[in-house]
Formats: structure tokens, sequence, C-alpha cells
């Protein structure tokens, strides 16, 4: 009876995993420019923006179970992928032809086309909205010594759909201050391909695609600006596979060291399998002859932002291995020194068998500057070294197996810069209907990479509570 | 300890597979000596503190989703390990 009496009492007395729903709205917005274009071949205008809404709702199920949905869009628009069909701003698809939906467009007959990679096309590939929804539930024992749950995630743009699922248990020890978790996790992706327009148009009408189709009489010419009936990117095929699946076991250890020192040590064992290459990546080679389409005299300028009018047509698309092994090591250690200072630092070193192998510093200081607001300055350094399988601009050969343009695997090394500012209110004073205001959360981040790329974020995150 | 089977066997990845058994070897270790008396639940008011959070806030996971796009490593961050082309 006593048992019993003490088990009820357990229950009734038994704290929620959750008190409320909450809700998290949360927007982003992200803004680029570099000259390093992969849809170019490693040339051209990288400016991108990214705006990014999302919503989180995390609901307790009863005592012991939450659910957590979280959904949003990423919308974007691309100066580099925009130019996966560089010409129809000026010719080949005016009149609203457009060669980025994979279908045929009966051919130009007149009018001078001309592209640049320095200038965003007016294609449909210049912007695409990413959407995505992932649902997560968890349980947690009646000690909350044990936390495990399944989580499935779904997001779909133009030409990629992600299908994600997997689970997580966590195991804590040592009056709390231990904590070992496992979290497995599957990706089955499958592309859409889209090619750069003159691979596509080459594909489809062979030897004959200059004088059928989508540049019917556009006129192509060499490296002399003479025109020229040569350019045939023999090498280039389309991809076979469509498939992009990713496997991830990680591992987490987190201990408390002290009564103001706490760390966590974690590990991501990665495995993906597929195409793992983007089939609209340009690249030239540097054993073949060069051709263009555009004006013949913007052509020694070609890897100049002064050039407006040509672009150089690809010999093939990027080409990379079809599997990948990845193994980034992490650790946290975060120290309370006084009630107005914290220090949360972050260490991951990283390598994989394409040849990369990157450490990743950063550290922010939060500083109490109220009983409410807190500012947060942060700085993080990141360096890799360079994939195998990545060169610059035309200066790799036909003879190779695997070659990339894409400067996001080249070796670099890049500081990130930034600031955040939160406010926090525990007894949610402030109401919105039904839901009390917990907490706002601005960061602003500006990012410098070693080859000229320069970035920076905007970010914002509310969270309310339901009363 | 963990072995790890990286299917290229270069010079330079063999040293870097050396250089990580060593890191994760000295930071568990390090964990697991200072791990000897426990903090009770009453003394982690500073623990406690939203700043000593182990994880990332809410919208840091913005800044991770570009760092994902724009450098080639990846993962043991709380982010993403795979879904998605990463490819604008």
């Amino acid at each position: 009876m006593a048992v019993e009496a003490q088990k009820d009492s357990t229950k009734v007395y038994k704290k929620r995993v959750l008190e409320n729903a909450e809700v998290d709205l949360l927007m982003s917005y992200y803004k680029q420019d570099g000259d390093h274009s992969v849809v170019g071949g490693g040339v051209g205008s990288e400016k991108l923006n990214d705006v990014t809404p999302t919503i989180v709702i995390t609901v307790p199920l009863n005592d012991d179970d939450v659910l957590t949905i979280d959904t949003g869009l990423s919308a974007y628009t691309s100066a580099s992928s925009s130019n996966i069909n560089p010409f129809n701003s000026s010719g080949a698809s005016r009149k609203g032809r457009d060669d980025d939906d994979g279908e045929h467009n009966s051919g130009n007959t007149s009018g001078k086309v001309s592209g640049s990679p320095w200038i965003a096309s007016s294609g449909a590939s210049r912007k695409d909205v990413l959407y995505s929804l992932n649902t997560a539930y968890s349980h947690s024992s009646d000690d909350r010594n044990l936390i495990w749950g399944p989580h499935v995630s779904f997001s779909n743009e133009f030409d990629y759909t992600s299908f994600g699922f997997g689970g997580s248990v966590a195991k804590l020890f040592n009056e709390k201050n231990t904590e070992l978790s496992l979290k497995g996790q599957v990706y089955l992706d499958v592309w859409r391909p889209i090619y750069p327009t003159e691979l596509h148009e080459y594909n489809q009408y062979g030897i004959d695609f200059l004088t059928s189709g989508y540049f019917s009489d556009v006129p192509v010419i060499d490296q002399s600006g003479n025109e020229t009936s040569l350019y045939k990117p023999e090498r280039f095929s389309t991809v076979s596979g469509r498939n992009r699946n990713s496997y991830s076991a990680s591992f987490g250890f987190s201990q408390i060291l002290s009564k103001r020192l706490q760390a966590s040590v974690f590990m991501d064992l990665v495995y993906q399998k597929g195409l793992l290459s983007t089939p609209y990546h340009r690249i030239y080679f540097a054993d073949k002859p060069s051709y263009y389409i555009g004006v013949a005299g913007d052509i020694p300028n070609y890897t100049s932002s002064t050039n407006t009018g040509v672009y150089r047509l690809a010999d093939d698309i990027e080409r990379m291995p079809d599997n990948r092994f990845k193994i980034p090591v992490g650790a946290r250690v975060n120290y309370y020194l006084n009630e107005f200072v914290k220090l949360r630092s972050y260490y991951r070193y990283y390598t994989d068998d394409w040849g990369i192998t990157s450490h990743t510093a950063s550290l922010e200081i939060p500083l109490k500057v109220s009983q409410r607001f807190t500012i947060t300055p942060m700085y993080r350094f990141y360096t890799q070294t360079a994939a195998d399988y990545f060169a610059p601009f035309a200066t790799h050969l036909s003879t190779e197996k695997y070659y990339t343009s894409d400067y996001d695997l080249s070796a670099f090394h890049s500081n990130q810069y930034g600031i955040g500012v939160s406010y926090t209110d525990v007894f949610t004073g402030f109401k919105l209907y039904k839901f009390g205001l917990k907490s706002i959360d601005l960061r602003f981040n500006h990012y410098d990479r070693s080859d000229g790329l320069k970035a920076n974020i905007i970010s914002l995150g509310i969270k309310f509570v339901f009363d | 300890m963990v072995k790890f089977s990286i299917p290229k066997g270069s010079k330079k990845t063999l040293k870097n597979e050396e250089t990580m058994k060593k890191l994760i070897g000295f930071v568990l270790v390090l964990l697991c000596l200072s791990s000897c008396v426990a903090v009770k639940e009453y003394e982690k008011v500073y623990i406690n503190d939203p700043d000593m959070k182990l994880s990332a806030t809410p919208n840091e996971r913005f800044e991770v989703n570009y760092q994902v796009y724009r450098e080639a490593a990846a993962g043991a961050n709380g982010g993403k390990t795979g879904g998605g082309c990463g490819c604008n």
C-alpha cells in the first residue's frame, strides 16, 4: 500500500516535460556576392538573396510526450543559377521562351544573342522556393533520464526532393550530470536534373543542335571571334542516376564539469551515395578550344566583370564520385564566469574521403546588460583544404575522371563576425491573444571568405508560450 | 577505441585520421576525469542559465544552413547531415 501510495504521489507531482505549447516565429534574410559562380565554371557573379520564414510549434501531448512541427520555406534569387540559361535575357528565349523547364522551345531566328556570367539572366532558374516540413516526437521516461523519439522530414524545390526519417535516444546518468545520446538519420533524395542550355540542346539534337531547336541560327564564335560550327561538347552525357541517399549516425556525450562549467563532445559518421555532383555546374577544359555566344569584343575580358556580352559554352558538367564518407567531430565548452558574462565556445574537426579537412572554431560571449536584455558578440573562424577534384576555371583536363570548379570545395578560410541581442521575459508579460511573449532573439553576422565571397545574414526569432 | 575506415588511404588522410583519434581520446579522458563529483540539482542554477545551453539557439539554424552551403564541412553542430542539394 505504501509503495502504491508513493507511486501515486510520484504520478501526481511528476513535472511535465513541457508545461505549455510554444510557438517560435523565425525569419532570416541572407545576401551574398562573389565572383566564382559555379554555374559559370568558377567565373561569374554569385549574387544571391534568400528569405526564410519559418514556424516551429512545440506541443505537450501529455506529461511525457512532446510533438514538434517545424515548417517553412526558403525563397531565393540567384545570379549564378539564373545562368543555367544565360542567353534568355537578350535573345534565345525572348518573348518568354525559356529552356529551364527542360521542354523544347523552337528556335530563335534572328536578333543578337548574348549573355554574361557577370549578369543575372531572366530565366526561370533565377529564383526558386524550397518548402520544408519536419516533425519530431519525443517521449521521456518517468524519471526523465531516458528520452527517445522518431522524426521525419520532407522538402521540395524545383529540381530536388528530399525525404528523411530517423530516431534518437538520450540517456542521462550521474544525477543528470552526464548524458549520452545516439541519433540515426536517413535521407532519400531525388534529383530532377536540369542542364546548362547548350548541353541540353546538344544532348537533344546532337551535332545538328546549332541548326535545330533552341540555338537555330544563333552564331557560335571561337576564341578569335570568328563564326564556327566546330563546337561539339562530346564529353557530355546526361547523369545516369538521380538518387542521392545519405545515412548518418550521431554520437553525443555531455558532462557537467563543475557548478559553472559544462562541455559536450559529438561525432557524426555520414555516408552519402548517388548523384553527389550538381548537373548544371559547368566545366571548361584547358585542353579543349573555347567557343562562345555573344559579343566577340568581350572575349578578352571574359573573366572580368567588364564582360557584359559574351558567354562561353560548356565542355561538360561537374563530375564527382558517387559516394562520400564524412567524419565531423565537435566539442562545446560553456563557462559561467559571473552573472553578467558567460563564455560559449565551439570547435569542430572535419575530414572526408574527397580529400577535405577543416577546422572550425567559434566563441560567443553573452553579456547580460539588464534583467531582460543580453548582448552577444560572436566570432567564428573556419579553414578547409581543397577537394581532390577541384581546380579553378578552365584548368581541368578532359582526361580527368572527376572534376569540379565549385569554390565551396576549394581551399579557403573564412571569418564571421556578428552580434546578437536578446530579450527574455520569463513571466510572459506581453500577451497576444492567448500567447505570452517569452523571448525575442535578433542576430546579425558578416561572413568574409578568403576567395572574395562576402555575405550578410540577419535572423529574428520570437518565442510565444500558450497560456 | 572507435575504428575509422577511410576508403582513400592517402598519407594526408591517414595523418588526419591519427590527429582526430588523438583529439577525441584527449577530450574524452578530460571529461571523464572531471566528472567524478556530481553537481546536485540545487547547485545547477548557473548551469541552467539559458545562455549555458549546449545546443544552438533556434535562429542560429539559419547561419548553420548557409555555412553548410558555402563550406565543404558539415555536421557535429546539430545541423543537417544530409538532405537537400545545397546547390545555390
